[in-house]
């Protein structure tokens, strides 16, 4: 538990506040061709969590690989009650941040997003953390380290 | 940001339901990239007019907007479907699906969306002018939008699209402003590769230029000349393998009559030599498969004009498609309709080949047919088809595409 308490800040790029356990990716990621918006599974076979479910989770990875149908596998995951809880970047590209936005409008549902924080999250998270991420004030906390 | 009384009238509610999410999707995208205020469109292009893209969330959203009375309030076009609305059970798509993407174009008409279904609206009903600011998606539509005419788009997400739709309004940012759209990385092609620059090297070109950029402004300098099919492929093929909203070809587009107008009096942040080497590579890697026998090949992507449609006819005019492949040519319906005045479409159908209209490959289910290996001369559909064909792909110029549709079998470039 000795990372608990770790607290990173940076950019609220969509409102909101949530918890919930780490999946973090050294890759870029795009939901459009990469997630299966019925189950929340990586569906992309060129990246690294294929396989893996992002549903529910605090989502960490660089930066979005934006095509501009993002949106439509993304709500689509909100609509299923599959798309990640929060979602954390180095850089958020205009695709996520609108998917995200998007979410709020037409379907009721908050996902935070933040990104250009204080340390680089790719390494001060780690897959499995239990995080809390603020998208309002821009701020991501290690709750618990397994 | 600085929002007029009308704009915050209609975030109170004034101008009715549709309007007031619709403002305050942008307004909201606005706050986090910094505009300073919202600027008036003069038409807007949908993305999530495909059922693949907007499935049942799209489809409850449209549903939800048209009960409330959304119209839009610009000029609005419609990218391509998921289905060729008239041969959609020669394409083997499941009846199921089809009702899907039908149901979508009924939501759409009823908002007022002129339904082109095609990802070339630029060449009929919407046409944008120099200068123009727009508010569209579909990454081809916007590249040829920024960099061939010199009209002025972000790359809008789905749905977001609409929102401009229906307000006539996008956020100030990004490519809107003048100081923004000004070339960053440069990349000067060697004199021997330029002298002799095929017709297929635009996409590889476009596809390894996407590849290296990123989201930055690329400036290409040492083509002498380039045709508007040639932009048009160069630039789906960089907006696919990178995500480039524009780009300035040095004496080509109207943006960069000269080099120094294209950074805008600037020196390039990175300078990139391109030579025949960096050719041969780049189309290495656009092919996933080796060559061999073939089952399908696409041409038209993004959809072919009436000068393509000539070539494909000429290509094929007397001779047959080999029994074992598809030869699919994806097209709007305007140059359908156009290229069976002038005996293309019947020149294509008597070889053989089919005509794919208001779809393509990237935007159909196509798992019934299980194809193994695609031939294709277009970047974005080397880019893509891998994940929404399944299949290999080889990247090779538009006669070899044709002739692989012949013999049944494609070589590498």
């Amino acid at each position: 538990m000795s990372h608990a308490g770790v607290i990173l800040r940076g950019r609220g790029c969509a409102a909101g506040a949530c918890e919930g356990e780490a999946i973090v990716s050294r890759q870029p990621f795009g939901f459009w061709q990469g997630m299966d918006p019925r189950t929340g599974i990586v569906i992309d076979r060129r990246h690294e969590l294929c396989g893996a479910s992002v549903k529910g989770k605090v989502f960490v990875f660089p930066y979005g690989r934006g095509s501009t149908g993002t949106p439509g596998i993304f709500l689509e995951a909100v609509r299923n009650g599959c798309a990640p809880a929060a979602i954390v970047n180095v850089t958020s590209e205009p695709m996520i941040v609108m998917c995200a936005i998007l979410a709020e409008a037409f379907f009721q549902v908050r996902i935070p997003i933040v990104d250009g924080l204080d340390a680089n999250p790719l390494e001060a998270l780690r897959t499995g953390d239990r995080v809390r991420v603020n998208g309002t004030a821009g701020v991501v906390e290690v709750l618990s380290r397994p | 940001m600085r929002l007029t009384d009308e704009e915050r009238r209609i975030l109170d509610g004034a101008g009715g339901e549709p309007q007031r999410i619709a403002l305050g999707v942008l307004v909201k995208l606005g706050e986090v990239y910094g505009a300073d205020r919202l600027v008036e469109i003069a038409s807007a292009h949908l993305v999530a007019s495909s059922y693949q893209i907007a499935g049942e969330a799209g489809i409850e959203i449209y549903t939800r907007l048209a009960e409330q009375g959304a119209r839009v309030k610009v000029r609005t076009t419609s990218d391509p479907g998921s289905i060729d609305f008239a041969r959609w059970r020669d394409f083997k798509t499941p009846a199921e699906y089809a009702e899907r993407q039908i149901r979508i174009a009924e939501l759409l008409d009823r908002m007022g969306v002129i339904p082109t279904w095609t990802c070339t609206p630029y060449t009929t009903f919407n046409v944008p002018r120099f200068g123009e600011d727009l508010g569209w998606s579909e990454s081809s539509a916007v590249i040829f939008a920024n960099s061939v005419i010199g009209a002025r788009t972000n790359r809008l997400a789905a749905y977001v699209d609409l929102c401009a739709a229906l307000t006539g309004r996008v956020p100030r940012f990004g490519l809107h402003l003048p100081e923004r759209r000004r070339g960053e990385v440069l990349f000067e092609l060697d004199p021997d590769l330029s002298a002799g620059f095929a017709d297929h090297y635009f996409p590889a070109l476009g596809y390894l230029v996407g590849q290296r950029v990123g989201d930055r402004i690329p400036v290409i300098a040492g083509l002498p000349r380039a045709t508007f099919d040639q932009l048009k492929a160069f630039g789906a093929a960089a907006a696919a393998s990178g995500s480039v909203a524009l780009y300035h070809m040095v004496g080509i587009t109207p943006e960069a009559r000269t080099m120094e107008e294209a950074f805008g009096g600037r020196p390039p942040v990175e300078r990139l030599r391109v030579g025949r080497q960096e050719i041969a590579r780049i189309l290495d890697q656009m092919s996933t498969g080796e060559g061999g026998p073939v089952d399908v090949v696409g041409v038209g992507c993004p959809h072919a004009s009436i000068d393509q449609m000539r070539r494909y006819a000429a290509l094929l005019d007397g001779k047959r498609v080999h029994p074992g492949v598809q030869l699919w040519v994806c097209t709007n319906s305007v140059v359908e309709e156009m290229a069976r005045r002038m005996g293309y479409v019947q020149v294509i159908e008597r070889a053989g080949g089919r005509l794919m209209v208001g779809t393509c490959h990237n935007d159909c289910p196509l798992g019934a047919w299980g194809f193994r290996r695609l031939a294709t001369d277009s970047g974005k559909f080397a880019y893509y088809t891998p994940t929404t064909v399944g299949s290999e792909c080889v990247f090779t110029s538009t006669e070899a595409c044709i002739q692989a549709a012949l013999t049944g079998r494609v070589e590498r470039p």
